[in-house]
C-alpha cells in the first residue's frame, strides 16, 4: 500500500497563516506532509537519492519562506509545491543535464507469452522508473503525478495550468509513449 | 493482442503500484534544519523590514506635524514673513468654505481687517512698499465685501441691510485707524497709499449702496479683479496706488 505521509488538502490554510507568522511548528507540520511526496517526486525525476534529497530540501525551502508570494486564489498549497519542484527540477536539468542512470538498452526484461505483447506484472519498479525517465518533460510529469503521487486528473491540471481534458489526453499518450520504449527494450 | 486501452490500463495499474521511493530519516532530519535555518533566517529579514516601514511611517507622522505646525506659525505671520505665501492658501481655503453671503461677508471683512493691521506691522517696520501692497489687498477685500452686499441687497432687501450695515461699521472702523495711521506717518509714499486707500474704501461703501443691475456684477461668490480671496501675496499691487 502506497503512503506517502498525510494527504494534502485544504487544512493547510490555518497552516499557512500561521507560517506567515513566523510559527516555526506550523512550518514543521507543513514539511512533515510534503517533504515524503517531493522527495519522491524528485527521486522518479531525477532518478539518484543525492539529488532529491537536495531537491526536495530546495522546494520545500523556497515553499515555507516565499509565502508572501503564495496568493490563496484558487490554488492549493499542494498545486504550488509541486510546481515548484517542477521548477526546481527544470533548473537541474539545467545545471547538470538530463541524466539516465541505467541504459535502456542494458536492460533486461522478463519474457512474454506474447513476444509483441508486455508483461508488465513482471516489470520491475526500477524498469520502469528508469523507461518513464526517457520520456518528455510533460509525459513523466502526468505519470508521477497521477500514479506514484495518487492526484486527480483535476490536480494535475492544476498543477500543470492544463485543463483535465488536456491532461487525460496527455495521461493516455504519455502511457502509450511507455509503453513503446518498454517494448522495444524488450525487443532488443 | 489484448486492445490498446485494455493494455495502457493495466501498465496504469502497474505504475499505481509502484512503491515510493522514501527519504533516508537521516535526510529527512537534515532537511529539516536547514528549512528551519531559511525560515528562521527570513523571519529575521522580515522582522528588520519592520524597523524601516515604522521609521517610515514616523517620518510621514513627523511631516505631518511639520506641516500643521507651519500652518499654526503662519497664521500670524507678516507680509515679510517666509511663511506669509502659506497664510494666503489657508485664507483661499476659507473663503472656499464661506457658502452663505452672511458668511462671504464676514470672511471678507475679516480678511481686511488682516490686511490693516499687515499694513500697520509693515508701516512700523518702514516696509512701505509692503505696507502699500496690505492697504490695496485690504480694499479688494472691502470690494468683494460690498458686491456681496449688493447681491444680497437685490434678493433680500432685509438681510442685504443689515449686512450693508455691517459693511459701514467695518469702513468706519478701519477708516478711523487709517486716519490715526495717516497721522503718525511721515513717509509721502505711505501717506499717499494711506489717502488712496481710504478712498477706495468710501467707494466700496457706494457700491454696496448702488443697485446690482448699475454695475453689472451680480456673482457675489466671485472676486471681480482676483484679488479679493487670500493676502494676495502673489498678486500685484493694486493700480490705485500708481495713481497718487
Amino acid at each position: 500500500m502506497r503512503e506517502l505521509g498525510k494527504r494534502a488538502s485544504d487544512d493547510d490554510r490555518p497552516l499557512i497563516e500561521r507560517v506567515r507568522k513566523g510559527d516555526q511548528d506550523a512550518a514543521r507540520i507543513l514539511y512533515e506532509r510534503y517533504f515524503d511526496r517531493i522527495y519522491n517526486y524528485a527521486y522518479a525525476r531525477l532518478g539518484r537519492a543525492e539529488d532529491a534529497e537536495d531537491l526536495a530540501i530546495d522546494t520545500m525551502t523556497r515553499s515555507l519562506t516565499r509565502l508572501d508570494l503564495f496568493k490563496d486564489q484558487g490554488v492549493a498549497f499542494s498545486s504550488w509545491v509541486y510546481r515548484i519542484a517542477h521548477n526546481a527540477t527544470i533548473d537541474h536539468y539545467r545545471r547538470h543535464g538530463k541524466v539516465t542512470l541505467v541504459a535502456l538498452d542494458h536492460a533486461q526484461l522478463p519474457p512474454s507469452a506474447d513476444p509483441s505483447e508486455l508483461a508488465v506484472e513482471q516489470l520491475s519498479n526500477e524498469d520502469l522508473r528508469v523507461a518513464l525517465r526517457g520520456l518528455t518533460d510533460e509525459q513523466q510529469q502526468v505519470l508521477i503525478l497521477r500514479f506514484f503521487q495518487d492526484l486527480t486528473a483535476a490536480q494535475v491540471a492544476g498543477i500543470m495550468g492544463k485543463s483535465v481534458g488536456a491532461v487525460q489526453a496527455l495521461q493516455h499518450r504519455a502511457l502509450g509513449s511507455l509503453e513503446r520504449t518498454l517494448q522495444g527494450r524488450a525487443v532488443n | 493482442m489484448k486492445p490498446e486501452a485494455e493494455r495502457l490500463e493495466q501498465l496504469a495499474e502497474r505504475l499505481r503500484a509502484v512503491d515510493p521511493i522514501a527519504p533516508s530519516p537521516g535526510a529527512k532530519i537534515r532537511g529539516w534544519n536547514l528549512v528551519l535555518a531559511a525560515v528562521e533566517q527570513s523571519a529575521t529579514v522580515k522582522s528588520r523590514a519592520h524597523p524601516m516601514r515604522r521609521l517610515v511611517v514616523a517620518a510621514l507622522v513627523a511631516a505631518v506635524f511639520v506641516v500643521i505646525g507651519a500652518v499654526a506659525a503662519s497664521a500670524d505671520s507678516l507680509p515679510d514673513s517666509g511663511l506669509y505665501p502659506l497664510k494666503g492658501v489657508v485664507e483661499n481655503l476659507r473663503g472656499v468654505l464661506a457658502f452663505s453671503p452672511a458668511d462671504q461677508l464676514a470672511y471678507h471683512l475679516d480678511l481686511a481687517q488682516t490686511r490693516l493691521t499687515e499694513a500697520e506691522a509693515m508701516i512700523a517696520r518702514h516696509r512701505i512698499e509692503l505696507a502699500g501692497k496690505a492697504l490695496s489687498a485690504l480694499n479688494d477685500q472691502l470690494d468683494d465685501a460690498a458686491l456681496v452686499v449688493q447681491a444680497e441687497k437685490a434678493s433680500d432687501s432685509t438681510a442685504g441691510a443689515a449686512m450693508e450695515s455691517r459693511l459701514q461699521q467695518a469702513i468706519a472702523t478701519h477708516d478711523e485707524q487709517l486716519a490715526g495711521l495717516q497721522g503718525q506717518v511721515t513717509n509721502p509714499a505711505a501717506i499717499s497709499a494711506i489717502t488712496n486707500a481710504r478712498d477706495r474704501a468710501a467707494q466700496a461703501l457706494e457700491t454696496a449702496g448702488t443697485p446690482a443691475s448699475s454695475n453689472g456684477h451680480g456673482n457675489p461668490g466671485a472676486s471681480p479683479n482676483g484679488k479679493g480671496q487670500g493676502n494676495g501675496a502673489t498678486t500685484t499691487p493694486h493700480p490705485s496706488l500708481n495713481h497718487s
